[in-house]
């Protein structure tokens, strides 16, 4: 099967679940995401009959479309991650009417399912580019769409002020990237990965001045989207802003597909020992820094969602460590790896959120006392989500950076990972206040004694798959280590 | 440049990337420096016309075969499409939140805090 | 004049008359306003908005109507489809017997989903209260 129909059937699908809501009024909006997370389903399945034959990169469609076995991983990847997603947001849908400014309830919420869709496609196609456009107008086509659904509940003005945020910062990160890969392709003449990696070899160094400039943009552009140092500022407010199922898929699929192009782009560079030295010792220094950052500001946090988003700048951190540190050869899995840990742990922590957040109408921290008592297997479960973030051993997190610590050493990057770990120290503070929070701190008056928290029959069976997956993979790591090529 | 032949000097790529650089600065700062959101919104979208403008000129002075080098062209679609989606997406975002906060300036947007 | 960067001058002296004469209208005419009109004084009641001699009504944020706003920005979106659709009318006429149904076909892909946009825009009234 040709690899093209992934991406085309996902979207022909979107598209016909758009025209049913539109023109169906009647229905219960949840059925469509239902039938949503059907499609994504069989996508998932469809991955595994790809025809290997047109795996290889040179096989690509004009140079734009490569499915070799990294861009297969990260398809399934994604596609796990929208499933995760659209049983969020059939969970957090009561919410999401609330806050819509509409006449007719049910109207306007439907959309919410299509538009996952149509950035899960977007961040498939950011898997497989092996070219500059095709980056740009799959990272473009991701952005536009979590513009829209970071400012979804539009009677929400913290929703609209981060979608306000998220847009202007959003379009500046698009400019760069664009004047970046003009420069790129003025100097060059291509805008194709693979070819740029074999001019590169043999440059002549006074092209090295614009070289630098046009790359240094491009990453000013990506290091927005992966929430690096000098670009993280709307992190916070985005993702306290936008709807739970929303920043849940902005910390993970986002951050994941925008690691992919990085380490595309690092690798077409590599050939050329002088340039890449120099990049890489720039990649270092916004990874120490975004760790360090990331990290001292969660401590003061009071609100969780704040805190899980500066805990997801310092998770950046750790990966762009391991992107630093791209001279050792494993550092492509071992980033992989810690993707696949943090997707296991942040969509854990985002689904409990969400469900306490929901039935107390807030994020912040208070509001998580006394969990323990009151639903023990909620508690149980985050505490599992924040241990494994913090990288406890017997977590799938502790497996993650371990590799990432251990070719950052390799490559003898020692000052960061000196940096990580004591990142790592703070983490483990601001991680461990939930807990606290959660089983030593005795719940307010009127929630010990208001009823315990619902869930939804498949949104716990979720959560519990996540929780096992979590331990499973935290003491027997080789199923997720053969699947990374 | 030589400004001795400045009567018989030609536009060379260095002109046309200097207007460009100067154009993007121009936004950058009108994004950095102004109250208004659309206004802010403008300089956003100079920025991106200053890099068609580059993409422009590279393809003119550097031609590949027997004419301008046309991927740069093409890329140049894309971008103004992009632009156009973006900026549709952009106003109805600014639109709605004028009718939650009839405010029109990025200053007002303080409800989340550190 | 010669040549000033490569290019003969003289052709385009008609368009310098035409920027010279309408900024020189304009700015006559304010002048002339400046100079020869007679500024009275103002005050507070000069300044009120004109409501037919009445005292202006209560004053009130005037509503947004969002119905210009879809109509623009819808014009915006077709239009962008419409400029692509000028340069691949004109570039592929040498590989129309090639490869004619990949070039049909591909842009009538890509109009197919401007046509489930538009029938969705439709569905949900953003076509209605503006005609």
């Amino acid at each position: 099967m040709n690899p093209i129909l992934l991406e085309a059937v996902l979207v022909c699908y979107a598209f016909l679940l758009l025209l049913v809501e539109a023109f169906n009024s009647r229905m219960p909006r949840r059925y469509f995401g239902w039938a949503a997370v059907v499609g994504t389903t069989v996508v998932f399945f469809m991955t595994f009959f790809v025809d290997s034959s047109k795996m290889n990169p040179e096989a690509g469609y004009y140079g734009f479309y490569a499915a070799d076995t990294l861009a297969i991983l990260f398809k399934r990847f994604i596609l796990l991650v929208s499933v995760c997603v659209l049983i969020m947001a059939i969970e957090f849908a009561p919410v999401l009417v609330r806050y819509l400014p509409v006449e007719k309830p049910d109207a306007g919420s439907g959309e919410m399912y299509s538009l996952v869709l149509f950035a899960c496609a977007g961040m498939m196609w950011m898997a497989s580019a092996q070219n500059f456009v095709m980056i740009f107008v799959s990272v473009e086509l991701v952005t536009i769409t979590f513009y829209v659904m970071v400012a979804m509940m539009r009677g929400n003005r913290a929703s609209l002020e981060a979608g306000i945020k998220f847009l202007i910062l959003g379009a500046i990160a698009t400019s760069l990237n664009v004047y970046g890969i003009a420069w790129i392709f003025g100097t060059l003449g291509t805008t194709e990965l693979p070819e740029i990696g074999a001019i590169l070899q043999s440059i002549d160094s006074s092209l090295f001045p614009s070289l630098l400039f046009g790359f240094g943009l491009i990453f000013a552009g990506i290091s927005f989207k992966v929430a690096a140092f000098p670009f993280q500022f709307w992190v916070p407010d985005v993702y306290q802003g936008a709807p739970t199922p929303v920043t849940a898929f902005l910390s993970v699929g986002s951050k994941a597909s925008a690691f992919v192009v990085l380490m595309r782009v690092l690798e077409s560079m590599l050939s050329n020992s002088e340039l890449s030295s120099k990049i890489l010792f720039m990649l270092s220094l916004v990874a120490g820094v975004t760790i360090l950052m990331g990290n001292l500001s969660a401590i003061p946090q009071t609100n969780f969602k704040r805190l899980l988003a500066y805990s997801s700048i310092a998770h950046a951190g750790y990966l762009l460590m391991g992107a630093a540190s791209i001279v050792s050869g494993n550092s492509g899995p071992a980033i992989a790896y810690y993707l696949m840990a943090y997707l296991i742990s942040n969509m854990l922590a985002f689904g409990v959120l969400l469900v306490v957040g929901k039935s107390t109408g807030s994020d912040e921290l208070v509001h998580f006392n006394g969990l323990g008592k009151k639903s023990p297997w909620l508690a149980t479960a985050l505490t599992l989500a924040v241990l494994s973030l913090a990288g406890l051993p017997f977590t799938v997190g502790f497996f993650g950076k371990f590799f990432i610590f251990s070719s950052a050493l390799q490559a003898q990057q020692f000052i960061l990972v000196g940096i990580g770990i004591l990142g790592i120290g703070c983490g483990f503070y601001y991680y461990l206040k939930v807990i606290r929070a959660m089983f030593w701190l005795p719940a307010s008056k009127e929630q010990s004694i208001s009823s315990p928290i619902e869930i939804s029959k498949p949104y716990a069976v979720m959560l519990i798959l996540l929780s096992i997956s979590l331990i499973i993979f935290g003491v027997y790591p080789e199923p997720i280590f053969n699947l990374i090529p | 440049m030589d400004i001795a032949n400045f009567a018989e000097a030609s536009a060379t790529l260095g002109h046309y990337l200097i207007v460009s650089g100067l154009l993007f600065g121009i936004g950058l700062m009108a994004v950095l420096l102004r109250r208004n959101i659309i206004i802010l919104f403008m300089g956003v979208e100079m920025m991106l016309n200053a890099a068609n403008l580059s993409l422009v000129a590279f393809s003119r002075f550097h031609p590949v075969g027997g004419g301008p080098a046309v991927d740069s062209q093409v890329f140049l679609f894309f971008i103004i499409t992009v632009a156009a989606a973006e900026v549709a997406i952009g106003l109805a975002i600014i639109v709605a939140l004028y009718r939650a906060k009839q405010t029109m300036h990025v200053e007002d947007l303080d409800s989340l805090r550190f | 004049m010669g040549k000033w960067w490569g290019v003969m001058l003289e052709e385009y002296l008609p368009a310098l008359v035409h920027v010279v004469v309408g900024i020189g209208f304009a700015v006559v005419a304010l002048l002339t306003n400046f100079l020869l009109g007679r500024a009275g004084a103002r005050s507070k009641a000069k300044d009120t908005p004109y409501e037919c001699g009445m005292l202006p009504a209560i004053e009130e944020q005037p509503r947004f109507s969002v119905k210009f706003y879809l109509v623009a920005m819808l014009f915006i979106l077709f239009d962008i489809e419409v400029v692509f659709m000028y340069p691949w009318a004109v570039v592929f006429r040498e590989y129309l017997e090639r490869e004619g149904v990949l070039i049909f076909w591909s842009m009538m892909g890509f109009i197919g989903i401007l046509l489930v946009a538009f029938l969705y825009a439709l569905r949900k009234g953003a076509m209605e209260w503006s005609r």
